[in-house]
């Protein structure tokens, strides 16, 4: 490597691209091994793009060869011109093989002279496409400090004297790359990082990939290893047009601890680097008069989709549970539909509005399933037929088609793979030992904390209520998903919002 | 079509045609089917049907066959109700209707819905929906309303919204602004006591999503005359290049091989020249271009600019201003 030539200075500079890891580390190899064979000649093939190639150039053979004795017999000779390199891709995938060949070729053949940084952040984002449930991320939203400071002390007229015209301008514009570079003047003096932006390529999507290290230099001497410490990287999404953004969580709180390497002080922890980086975006966002800041929105999951959906910029973000059917728009069709909107199946509705649907299974399905047409009593419009003698199963099947509305069948799945609530009801006494500031500490409350895992917590507790295990009528809103969290405190069945 | 189900056992390629028949068929079928119902519905809320049950229930009341009436007049009813309330949601564009919360333990189950019902490109959208709750309990005169759920896309602050048209009237009288509210003038800064303005909420809601809708819809346009939209049918960008020969006119003056909004909002939009010159606008909700940057190789192209943000700024006659502004170029 390079690096024994440079000059070793503190800078406040962010990490090049260019730095380059020696290809022997070893966890390079198992960073590149998760990936598929396919995405990892995609992945190389990107990198012998013209726009990128340049910033990480294969290794070729030098033109001018006095000795390459040793060249030879190392086991994938070194191409001449990029053509070349870009060949030996397109033939890797035209044939069948395993992908360990293709990490040796890359790390020993095109790329023996080291992988940057960029190249590695490229793979780990490749990896997240793959796996979009591979991380765990958390909601945050970001939060107008006037508007906070408005709700807090109620005054009014406040609120009106700001208020514009435009109601749809007070999301925090990104424009990605100045807010990187805001953001590096924020984290600069205390952490070094490595930036790497990229759009997701299935959702909307873009994310910030930040590696972080304790280091004034630009050449950190730290082990190579800690370049692919999964704990350095902090993944941000941004979602498009929404007051919203995703980090990634720390997953191994206590194997971070001990593999930092400068460790010691509390200021070098990963954990405390993230908390920095956190901290700094909404300052970065922040312009004159228009100041942001985070707020914890009690949404934890591993599926992004699960985030866009209930943190997103959509229609579902703010109805839920019950109130899906409003998302979704299954309550009702087009205003130039003539048919009643209660003879018409809910998922017609929400199929959305094309005009060569097929409505083969309509009819048939109707009269087979005729609760799905039902709605929640009292929703005002046409509700004519009420089949008032029904089974016990067919009033479940109601229940919990009103409580649930659509979730589970929903066009944009959301499953959450975790729910905690606290139940805070207290035996007798109102009061409780929440960390809520208006109430007085108690000791009579019991502490009792339910969890639900598993690859759909809403949708499996759907599944119960169709069975019969859950009442359907009397249990909690939050069971029905329609908080829209994955941690709540709960008292009487309501939801409180812990003030923090 | 039954005759070619018999045959199953033919050949491959003929038993692909066949599968392929079977399903046109089948489509065909269910299409039919579905104008049947669209049609049968219809039917029930015509002037000549709705006169003749209406006469059937007045002056022949005793001879009618019973049953027909009684088959008849609900469906009858449904449809009817369901055409007026149709009717309602194309002429007013919001309306309210009242939903059951089914939660077990919410304070306030009733809930009230307002729906709005959005044209945009000639067919209706999804509609958007805002429930709101009502709070503040005893006194009828201070009830409060405040959203509880809705569909209202994020970038669109709801929250803000409710804040300053369904903000409470806390415990001052509100006689004295009692005038305020009929002008619908909500958005003058008061004293801080107000009335509640549920009307003013979904107008300015309404209007700030139909705005969206016509943004995205001028944007759609402009593209639609670039023919941009087709370019990403033909599939890749190396493709889009070579299309500008063979274009209409309009293309080729311009070079323009891009132009989208920045986001959902469609607030801003971006353009790009073959030659790297770029741009972005800002789109007013009148449909003027308010804002614009653009930049040539030079820096900033401040007659582009004016050319963008001239001439009355409307967004649809960009292209044609930037075309004069071509044409003025090229004399000089």
């Amino acid at each position: 490597m390079a690096r024994s030539r440079t000059v070793r200075a503190p800078t406040t500079a962010s990490l090049p691209n260019s730095l380059r890891i020696p290809s022997t580390t070893p966890s390079l190899s198992k960073t590149l091994g998760k990936l598929s064979r396919s995405t990892l000649l995609d992945l190389a093939l990107s990198w012998l793009e013209d726009r990128n190639v340049e910033s990480f150039p294969p290794y070729l053979q030098p033109s001018d060869t006095s000795n390459n004795d040793n060249e030879e017999t190392l086991p994938y000779p070194a191409a001449e011109t990029l053509a070349e390199v870009r060949e030996a891709y397109i033939d890797l995938r035209n044939r069948k093989g395993g992908k360990q060949e293709i990490i040796e070729r890359i790390l020993e053949g095109d790329w023996r002279h080291g992988i940057t940084l960029r190249q590695l952040a490229m793979a780990d984002l490749r990896y997240m496409d793959d796996r979009p449930a591979s991380l765990r991320w958390t909601a945050m939203e970001l939060v107008r400090v006037n508007d906070v400071a408005n709700s807090k002390s109620k005054n009014i007229s406040d609120t009106i004297a700001s208020a514009s015209e435009d109601w749809s301008s007070h999301i925090p514009r990104i424009q990605a790359a100045s807010f990187v570079k805001s953001l590096h003047a924020e984290i600069a003096p205390l952490v070094k990082a490595h930036y790497h932006l990229s759009r997701s390529s299935t959702l909307p999507l873009t994310f910030l990939r930040i590696f972080i290290i304790d280091s004034p230099y630009q050449n950190p001497r730290q082990q190579p290893e800690i370049f692919t410490d999964a704990t350095r990287i902090i993944y941000i999404a941004f979602p498009d047009s929404c007051p919203y953004f995703y980090t990634s969580s720390i997953t191994t709180s206590n194997a971070s601890s001990s593999t930092s390497l400068g460790a010691g002080s509390l200021a070098t922890d990963p954990r405390t680097l993230q908390r920095l980086v956190r901290e700094a975006i909404p300052k970065a966002l922040s312009r004159p008069h228009q100041r942001f800041t985070l707020k914890p929105t009690a949404l934890a999951a591993k599926n992004l989709q699960t985030l866009l959906t209930l943190r997103g910029p959509g229609r579902s973000t703010s109805s839920n549970g019950a109130f899906s059917i409003f998302a979704d728009a299954a309550l009702e069709g087009s205003p130039l539909d003539p048919r009643p909107s209660n003879t018409v199946l809910a998922e017609e509705h929400m199929r959305g509005r094309e005009e060569n649907d097929t409505h083969s299974h309509d009819d048939a399905s109707k009269s087979a399933r005729p609760a799905t047409n039902k709605r929640p009593s009292g929703s005002g419009t046409v509700t004519t037929t009420e089949r008032a003698l029904s089974p016990d199963s067919k009033k479940r099947r109601l229940a919990v088609e009103s409580r649930f509305g659509t979730v589970g069948c929903s066009i944009t799945p959301a499953p959450l793979d975790r729910l905690d609530i606290r139940l805070l009801d207290s035996l007798g006494a109102n009061d409780d030992d929440d960390p809520d500031p208006d109430r007085n500490a108690a000791n009579l409350a019991p502490a009792v904390s339910v969890t639900f895992t598993g690859s759909d917590v809403i949708g499996g507790i759907r599944k119960l209520a169709e069975l019969g295990v859950v009442d359907p009528e009397h249990m909690p809103s939050w069971m029905t998903g329609e908080e829209a969290v994955s941690t709540a405190f709960v008292r009487e069945g309501k939801r409180l919002h812990v003030e923090r | 079509m039954n005759q070619k189900a018999h045959n199953p056992g033919s050949p491959g390629p003929e038993e692909k045609d066949l599968d392929a028949e079977i399903h046109t068929i089948r489509a065909e079928i269910s299409t039919l089917a579905h104008r049947k119902r669209i049609l049968t519905t219809s039917l029930l809320t015509t002037p000549t049907i709705k006169s003749l049950l209406r006469n059937a229930n007045t002056n022949t009341n005793a001879k009618t066959p019973t049953t027909l009436k009684e088959d008849l007049s609900p469906l009858a009813t449904a449809a009817g109700a369901h055409s007026s309330t149709n009717h309602h949601r194309i002429a007013f564009g919001a309306t309210a209707f009242p939903f059951k919360d089914p939660a077990p333990n919410s304070p306030a189950p009733n809930l009230l819905g307002v729906r709005i019902d959005i044209c945009a490109r000639g067919r209706f959208v999804k509609p958007y929906y805002v429930l709101l709750r009502q709070e503040g309990k005893g006194k009828q005169k201070e009830m409060k309303m405040c959203v509880h759920r809705h569909t209202i896309p994020a970038f669109i602050a709801v929250d803000r919204l409710a804040g300053v048209f369904l903000a409470s009237s806390s415990r001052r009288r509100v006689e004295d602004e009692e005038g305020e509210e009929g002008e619908g003038g909500v958005l003058k800064s008061s004293r801080g006591a107000r009335r509640q303005d549920l009307r003013g909420f979904v107008r300015e809601l309404r209007r700030e999503l139909v705005a969206w809708h016509l943004r995205c819809e001028a944007v759609g346009f402009l593209r639609e005359k670039l023919g941009l939209d087709r370019d990403v049918d033909a599939g890749n960008e190396e493709g889009e290049e070579k299309q500008w020969g063979e274009g209409g006119a309009s293309r080729n003056d311009l070079g323009i091989v891009r132009l989208e909004a920045t986001a959902v909002e469609a607030r801003y939009v971006r353009m790009e020249w073959e030659d790297g010159r770029l741009g972005r606008f800002k789109l007013s909700n009148a449909g003027l271009v308010e804002r614009a940057v653009f930049m040539n190789d030079r820096g900033r192209d401040k007659v582009v600019e004016d050319a963008v943000t001239g001439g009355g700024g409307r967004i649809e006659s960009l292209f044609e201003r930037l075309k004069e502004l071509e044409a003025l170029e090229a004399r000089s």
